[in-house]
């Protein structure tokens, strides 16, 4: 929908620059001259900020994620039918929006996150063009309970089950980790010898 | 027509196409749904939108 804006506003934008360009004479007068300067100075800088912000918007997406070559064992690794495979349950049971599955666990929750993370998306276009791909692929640094606290604090499955109640401030201050005992992550090393969950239109 | 406003206008008519072509490219990018789209957007789109507008401000300023 706000794509189809942005061609819009682009549109506009071009029949205006068009129009100033084939009539320059219109820029004679005071009101020809400020049409010029929305024209060419104001409607471009506006429809390129938009623009970028409906690629950031973008970039969130899981399908944008996983048209990297690399990322597809990682999309298959959603499908697996097992619940004890921690991203598989959280997607197959919209935990975290489908289409925002990717990004919903893999930013950091905090101020600068969302740039955080698309600028190591940047380094990531970079490595995948003019690099070589590491065989296994591994997350900067550890995983942080802070990203599962974003939605599991407060929660009642959370707090009332043992025993996140007795270890509550080793959790929160990231002393024991989420993943010691939820340790079935992606494992896309296994994903020949699991089965996989036909639904949600795969 | 002076010599100058015929270069004014030659100035204006290249400030368009660059930000016709660059507004084109960053539109055309955001119907492609890959991480390269991104870059395309910025380094070619962007990148021309910029000078449009700079070769834009410029000829105001000279004039």
């Amino acid at each position: 929908m706000e794509t189809h804006a942005f061609a819009i506003f682009v549109l506009l934008t071009i029949v205006l620059i068009g129009l100033v360009a084939i009539r320059p004479s219109l820029m004679t007068a005071r009101g020809g001259k400020i049409l010029a300067f929305i024209a060419f100075f104001i409607m471009p800088i506006v429809a390129t900020v938009f623009g970028a912000s409906i690629h950031l918007d973008h970039s969130k997406s899981t399908q944008f994620c996983l048209s990297c070559h690399p990322m597809e064992p990682y999309g298959k690794s959603l499908y697996v039918d097992d619940p004890t495979y921690i991203p598989a349950s959280h997607f197959q049971n919209n935990r975290i929006p489908r289409n925002h599955a990717c990004f919903t666990c893999h930013t950091n929750y905090t101020l600068f996150g969302d740039l955080h993370a698309k600028l190591r998306g940047l380094r990531h276009v970079y490595v995948y063009y003019f690099k070589e791909i590491p065989p296994k692929l591994a997350l900067y640094e550890p995983y942080r309970n802070r990203e599962c606290l974003h939605c599991h604090a407060n929660a009642r499955s959370f707090e009332e089950k043992s025993p996140h109640t007795e270890m509550k401030p080793q959790l929160f201050s990231n002393e024991v980790s989420c993943l010691t005992c939820h340790s079935t992550i992606h494992n896309v090393e296994h994903l020949d010898t699991v089965k996989i969950w036909k639904g949600a239109g795969k | 027509m002076s010599e100058t406003t015929s270069r004014l206008h030659r100035k204006f008519k290249v400030a368009a196409s660059l930000l016709i072509i660059g507004l084109l490219t960053e539109a055309v990018t955001l119907y492609w749904s890959k991480p390269t789209s991104f870059l395309v957007f910025i380094g070619v789109g962007g990148f021309l939108v910029v000078s449009g507008i700079v070769i834009y401000l410029l000829a105001i300023v000279n004039e």
